[in-house]
C-alpha cells in the first residue's frame, strides 16, 4: 500500500515548528520550479542557483506568516518571483557600458532571428537574449519571463508579482513592443 | 474596436487571453489588415525566439541542490553565541590546549633530577657505606 502524501500545508505547519525533514521535503518538491524560474529570468547559472537557494530560505524564515490562505506553491513563487525582481532592479543601476556596446550586435541579431525564425541561424544564443531581456524594466522582464519561459496564465503571473491582471497585460505588451522596436532599429522595419 | 485598440489587444490575443467576444473581433480584423496580421506574425515569432533561449534545467540533482538549501538553513538555526564559540573560542582553546602539552612534553636540561629540584644525596650517611 503506497504510503499516503502529506500535504504541503501540513508540512509547511511542522516546517514551522522546527520540523527540519518536514522543510527538507518542501524543497524537494519545490525546487525544480523555483530553479527554472531564477534561471530563466537571471540567466546566469551561479547567479540563479543562489537566487534559488535564498528564496527558500527566506521561506523559511518567513514559515511562522504563512496562512494557508494560497498554497504554499504560490506563496513560495511568490517570495520566489519577489527576490528575483530585487536582483533585477539592483542590476539595472549597476548595468555596464560594455552591455550597452553589445545592443546593435545584440537587437541585430534577433532581428535575424525574426526574418527567419526556422532557418539554422536562428537565435539560439541566451546570452544574447538575456542581454536583450536586461534591457527591459524588471517588471517587465520577469512578467515576459513568466509568460514565455514558465507559461504562465495572466492571473498566475498577476498573483506571483502581486500586481492586477491589466497591469501584466500592459507589462507583457510594452515588453515585447520594446523587444520587436530594438530588433527593427538595427535590422530596419523591412526585415522585422 | 479600433485599428489602434486591436494593435494593443494583439499580445493578449496571441496569449489566449481575451474574452470571445473580443477574441472574435480580433480574428475577424486580422482577416482583412494585413498590417496587424503581419504585427501578429512578427510577435508569435518572438514568442518562438523567446521560448526556445529558456535555460535547460540544471543537471544538479535536486537532492544535491536540498542538502545545499538545508545546510544553510542549519547554519542560520544556530544561535550567534553558538556560532561565535564554534568559530573563536574553539580554535583558540585547542591552540592553548597544543601549547600546554608541548611545554610539559619538552626534555628537561636534567633529565635525572626531579622537575625543578636540585638535590644531592650523601650516600654513606644514608646507607652507612661508601658508595
Amino acid at each position: 500500500m503506497d504510503k499516503p502524501v502529506t500535504a504541503d500545508g501540513e508540512l509547511a505547519r511542522r516546517a514551522s515548528k522546527g520540523d527540519d525533514g518536514a522543510f527538507a521535503e518542501l524543497v524537494r518538491r519545490h525546487a525544480p520550479r523555483v530553479r527554472a524560474l531564477c534561471k530563466a529570468t537571471l540567466g546566469g547559472p551561479g547567479e540563479a542557483e543562489d537566487a534559488a537557494q535564498e528564496s527558500f530560505l527566506k521561506a523559511h524564515r518567513a514559515l511562522g506568516r504563512f496562512t494557508g490562505e494560497a498554497s504554499f506553491a504560490t506563496w513560495l513563487h511568490r517570495i520566489a518571483v519577489n527576490h528575483c525582481l530585487d536582483i533585477l532592479r539592483a542590476a539595472v543601476r549597476r548595468r555596464s557600458d560594455s552591455l550597452d556596446a553589445m545592443l546593435e550586435a545584440d537587437a541585430s541579431a534577433l532581428g535575424r532571428a525574426l526574418a527567419e525564425p526556422s532557418s539554422a541561424q536562428a537565435l539560439e544564443d541566451r546570452d544574447t537574449i538575456a542581454r536583450l531581456l536586461s534591457r527591459l524594466p524588471p517588471e517587465q522582464r520577469l512578467a515576459l519571463t513568466l509568460r514565455e519561459m514558465e507559461g504562465l496564465s495572466y492571473e498566475e503571473i498577476a498573483v506571483s508579482m502581486s500586481c492586477s491582471v491589466d497591469s501584466v497585460k500592459a507589462r507583457l505588451r510594452r515588453a515585447r513592443a520594446e523587444l520587436l522596436e530594438m530588433a527593427r532599429h538595427f535590422v530596419g522595419p523591412d526585415i522585422v | 474596436m479600433t485599428h489602434e485598440q486591436i494593435q494593443k489587444q494583439l499580445s493578449a490575443w496571441l496569449d489566449g487571453e481575451l474574452d470571445s467576444a473580443a477574441s472574435s473581433e480580433v480574428s475577424s480584423h486580422l482577416a482583412s489588415c494585413a498590417a496587424c496580421e503581419g504585427e501578429a506574425a512578427r510577435l508569435r515569432r518572438l514568442g518562438t525566439v523567446l521560448f526556445r533561449a529558456a535555460a535547460p534545467a540544471d543537471p544538479r540533482s535536486t537532492e544535491s541542490f536540498v542538502a545545499r538549501v538545508m545546510s544553510r538553513v542549519e547554519s542560520e538555526s544556530v544561535a550567534p553565541w553558538e556560532r561565535f564559540a564554534a568559530r573563536i573560542l574553539a580554535p583558540a582553546f585547542a591552540v592553548a590546549l597544543a601549547g600546554l602539552l608541548l611545554t610539559i612534553s619538552l626534555p628537561r636540561e636534567d633529565a635525572d633530577a626531579p622537575l625543578g629540584v636540585a638535590m644531592s644525596i650523601d650516600t654513606e650517611s644514608v646507607l652507612g657505606v661508601a658508595p
